[in-house]
Order: structure tokens, then sequence, then C-alpha cells
């Protein structure tokens, strides 16, 4: 039964991992390229959130909706500031990545800055601590709204992306810009759309992640993008489906290690679950074979 | 005779060569940081534990990065691009994962303490000024010139019977003995050697000397680290922002001087000895024909 409870905790936790990893796999996917930033923004949600909750004392589905607001927001600047520059001359993925870090270290430290460099936490009754049994499963009330949450936007952004005529657009895009503009669609409308909802992702993934530790502090990116990294390998870069599987595998995979090895081995043991991957299938384990220039072998 | 700022300087100048050597051949790796704390480890401990001698213990240290290195090309052979980049910073994390938790080996987060600074600033100039100029004629013979393919084009490289991955894994290698040798040399530096320092925040700093400096000539790193070090050193009140200075730079450089300082400037001054060339050629061709007239 102790095992089974640890998976259900891992389940929780891998949720907002895969969350956190879909805003960062869909940027992948469109725009082929790795956004460095993602956990800035991610930190930057949970600050919001947390302000709103106890600064402002709105309710949590409020707080909810503008952390993710203000993190949408902040994704689009960073990929104005960031991204468009470089993609306007076409440059090799590698500026990207850097620019992206830079940006990303300006946003933490303007963070350490507001923050005076303090862990924030939630006063004791911010979230009602409402324990149930369910099949013998402790079950409290905030894994439940975490996980409804997250499947209610999975189920929102699986409605986005297959659905509606800007989700078309999206795909489109992600196959060939070229193309994809030549048949009409405004590839900087979908580079707007693909930072707002990569960044409302990172910000509600932040708001959950901030309330179930109760500490948020202007660091907090840093672990959970290490991690979106490991995700999206499993996974296989560019990956939705992929991202989703991968990110409830690391959550049960990390809390098992805890509980039952070691809690300071954990990152250890799942950073080489990423070389084991790289090894074993290169591409992914839940993505379609991407053809990558790879030629030499010898 | 011992300036600590220089020392400073030389000893990140060192990290941003072995950072520099891999980007040179076009692999996107990230490793240095943990290579580096691999060296300063493996240095550090042969002399607190086990009391061998600090030269024999440096030379160790440059072996432990090569070889975890050239181990760490094994598997990052089949990949390119991101994917190099991510898994390299995965290493990264292991390593400091390690570092932190083998507490009865390193000392854990209270680090490893009571290694002895032998180091001063002539010697750290001249094995500075020593591998500046292995890379500097590395840089400028056929194994130079076979780097600077695969980074342009691994296609053409491989049709011309370049042996890419082979390249590849001496490429880990010599950075990671150069990341080695950095990291043994800090620790007969700082007296100390603490797992947080090997992490995203040396691994940053040293993609942004490489990316501010320059990325093809040896100049370019070796600029951008003394750039990135003495800025908040020589200007007090920057101290405070540095994080947020190194993230202005980055962007901006990457943005607007993507070739980095130094390699700017050089192409800046070919042109300018090209375009003189020109001038002079046109004025001898257009002198013979004001003597006709």
């Amino acid at each position: 039964m102790l095992l089974a409870q640890q998976i259900f905790n891992g389940l929780v936790v891998g949720s907002v991992y895969a969350l956190f990893a879909l805003g960062f796999t869909l940027v992948f996917g469109v725009l082929h390229v790795l956004n460095l930033g993602h956990g800035a923004i991610f930190m930057s949600g949970a600050f919001v959130g947390l302000y709103c909750m106890v600064g402002l004392g709105l309710g949590f589905p409020a707080a909810l909706a503008l952390g993710a607001l203000s993190a949408a927001m902040l994704s689009v600047v960073l990929d104005y500031f960031a991204f468009r520059p470089l993609r306007k001359r076409k440059a090799p993925e590698f500026s990207a990545i850097i620019s992206s870090m830079g940006a990303g270290l300006v946003i933490t430290s303007i963070a350490q800055r507001l923050s005076d460099t303090q862990v924030w936490r939630y006063p004791f009754d911010s979230f009602p601590i409402v324990v149930y049994e369910l099949f013998g499963l402790r079950v409290m009330l905030l894994q439940v709204v975490i996980m409804l949450s997250v499947a209610l936007i999975l189920a929102a952004l699986w409605v986005l992306m297959f659905r509606t005529a800007v989700g078309r657009q999206i795909r489109a895009v992600a196959i060939s810009e070229r193309t994809a503009s030549l048949l009409g669609c405004n590839p900087a409308f979908v580079h707007f759309v693909v930072f707002a909802v990569s960044g409302a992702l990172a910000g509600i993934a932040g708001i959950l992640i901030g309330l179930a530790f109760n500490s948020v502090h202007f660091l907090m990116g840093e672990p959970y993008m290490l991690r979106a990294f490991v995700v999206i390998v499993l996974g296989g870069l560019g990956s939705v489906a992929g991202a989703v599987i991968a990110g409830l595998l690391l959550g049960v995979v990390q809390t098992l290690t805890v509980a039952y090895i070691s809690s300071a081995w954990a990152d250890a043991i799942v950073f080489s679950l990423l070389f084991v991957t790289l090894l074993v299938r290169p591409s992914g384990f839940f993505g379609t074979l991407r053809i990558e220039r790879r030629v030499a072998r010898l | 005779v011992d300036y600590p700022l220089l020392n400073l300087i030389l000893l990140n100048c060192l990290l941003a060569l072995s950072q520099f050597i891999v980007l040179r051949a076009g692999v996107f790796s990230v490793a240095t940081a943990g290579l580096t704390a691999c060296g300063a480890y493996t240095a550090a401990l042969l002399v607190v534990k086990l009391s061998v001698p600090a030269p024999v213990a440096i030379i160790c240290g440059v072996l432990a990065g090569a070889g975890f290195g050239l181990l760490l090309a094994v598997p990052l052979a089949r990949v390119r691009g991101v994917v190099t980049a991510i898994a390299t910073l995965a290493f990264v994390v292991i390593v400091q994962a390690a570092c932190l938790n083998a507490t009865p080996i390193t000392g854990g987060a209270a680090g490893l303490n009571g290694i002895p600074k032998l180091l001063n600033t002539p010697t750290l100039v001249i094995l500075v000024g020593l591998v500046v100029y292995l890379i500097f004629n590395l840089n400028r013979s056929g194994l130079g010139r076979a780097f600077e393919t695969i980074r342009q084009d691994e296609t053409v490289a491989v049709s011309f019977g370049i042996p890419v991955a082979r390249l590849h894994a001496l490429a880990f290698g010599l950075s990671g003995a150069v990341a080695g040798l950095g990291g043994g040399l800090m620790a007969f530096h700082n007296y100390s050697l603490v797992p947080e320092e090997f992490g995203f925040g040396m691994l940053v700093n040293l993609l942004a000397a490489v990316v501010i400096g320059g990325g093809s000539s040896v100049w370019g790193p070796l600029v951008g680290a003394t750039f990135l070090t003495a800025l908040p050193e020589v200007a007090r009140p920057l101290a405070e922002n540095r994080a947020i200075i190194t993230g202005v730079l980055l962007m901006a450089s990457i943005v607007y001087l993507p070739l980095g300082l130094v390699d700017t400037i050089f192409l800046a001054m070919r042109r300018g000895r090209a375009a003189k060339l020109n001038q002079s050629e046109a004025a001898k061709r257009r002198l013979p024909a004001k003597e006709q007239a």
C-alpha cells in the first residue's frame, strides 16, 4: 500500500513536470529552439500567484489565471527580445540557447532583487487541508486540485492544437514555416501564440509547485528546467504526448528513488536516466523518429 | 609576487579555453564545469588524503579531466546540437550531485578543506601561456582546419574523409584535459573546493566568456574571460548586479555581435586591409592613365 501511495504522490508531482515540460517542448517543436528562460518564467508565475493569493487576497482560481497571464506576457516579451532578432537573422540554434540563457539570468536577477533573496511562503491556512481516503490511499485536496488542473489544461491544450484554426496554423508552422506562410499563415502570430501558451503553462506549473511545496524563491526554476530536459529527451524532443508520459514517469521514478533509495542521490539517478536514453534511443522513447543530420559513423 | 585578481583571470581564461575547444570543433558541449570538478577533486584528494606531490596530483587531474571527457564522448557520438547541450548539462548536474553527496570522500556541501595553497602568479602565467601557445598552434594546424570544417558543415567534413566521430572524441578529451588542469590549479589556489562552484553559474560564465569574446580565434575566450572577471572587480557597484550584466551582455552580444568582440575586430581589420589594398591597386592602375593624359 505504501508503494501505491508513493506512486500516486509521484504521479501528482509528475503531472506538474509534464505541464512545465509541455511549454518547453511546444517551443522546441514549433521554433526548433531551446528556451532556457523557461525556468525563470515558471518562477515568475509562482511569485505572481503567491502575491495574488497572499498580498491581494484573491482566490485560487483568480490567482491561477493572473499568474498564467503574467507568465504568458513575460514569455512573449522574452521572445521579443531574445529570439525575434535571431529569427530575423536566421541565426544557428546555438545563438538562441545563449540569448535565452541571458534572458533567464536577467529575469532571475530581477526576481532576486524584488524578493530580497527571501523564500516566500503561503500562510498556513491559505489552502484548506482536507484529506480523503480513496481505495486506501491518502489523497489531499491540494493533490486533487493539482491533478484536476493539469488534466483540464491538457484537455484545453489538445482542443487548441487539434480542433481550432490557430492550432492548425501552429502545426503547419512547426512542419515548415516557409510553406505555412506561403499558404497564408502569419508566422509572427503563431510565434506569439506559442510563446504565450508556453509561458502560461510554465506560470501555472509554478503556482502549483509553489503551493505543493509551500516555498517560492528566485532560484526555484533551475531544478525544474533541468528535469524538463530529462523529460523532453525521454519523451522525444518536440513530442507533446511524449512530454506528458515522460513527465509522469519522471515524477514516479523520482518519488520512488527518494522513498526507497536516497533523496540525496535522486538527482544523479534521474539524470543518469537521460544518458541511458541517449545510449539506447537518442530520439526518445515516445517521440516519432526525427531524422537528424547524423552522417559520421566511424 | 601574487596578484589575486590576475590569478582569478588566468584561471577563468583556462576554463574558457576548455569551453572554446569543444565549440570550435562544432560540439555544443557545456561539460567544462563538470570536467573541471573532476580535475579539481582528483588533484585535491590526491594531495590531501594520499599526500601525493602537487605536480603529480595536477597531472592526475589533467588525466582525470581528459578521461572523463573521452568517456562522455562515447554516448554523445550519436547526438548533435541541442541534445548534446542537454546531455552535457546533465553530466554537470550528475558530477555536482556526486561531489555533494559523497561526503566521506569529498567533504560534501561543507567542501573539501585544508588544501595547501601552492600557486603563485608566475607559475600560473607560465602554465596558461603554455596552454594558449598549444591551442593557438593547434588552431592553425591541419587538425584545427578539420575542426573548422566539421563546425561549418559536417556533411562536407565527412565527404573530405575527416573522421568526425574520432575528432569529436578528441575535442572532448582535449577540452577535458584543459578543464582538468584548470580545476587542479583552482584547487591549489582556493584552499578549499565547494561543489556549488562547479554548477550552472560556472557553466553560464564560461559560455558567456566565449560568446562575448568570440569563438574562432584563441584570443576570443581570453578577452571574454578577462572582461567578465575584471569588470565587477574594477567597477565595484557593478559587482552586485553581476548576473544581470552577464545576462544583458550575453543577449546583446549574440544579437548585435554574433562573432564576438575579438573576431569582429579581426574581421574589420582584415576588411580594412583589403580595402586599402584595393585602393592602392586601383591607384596604380589609374596612375599610368594620368601620365598618358
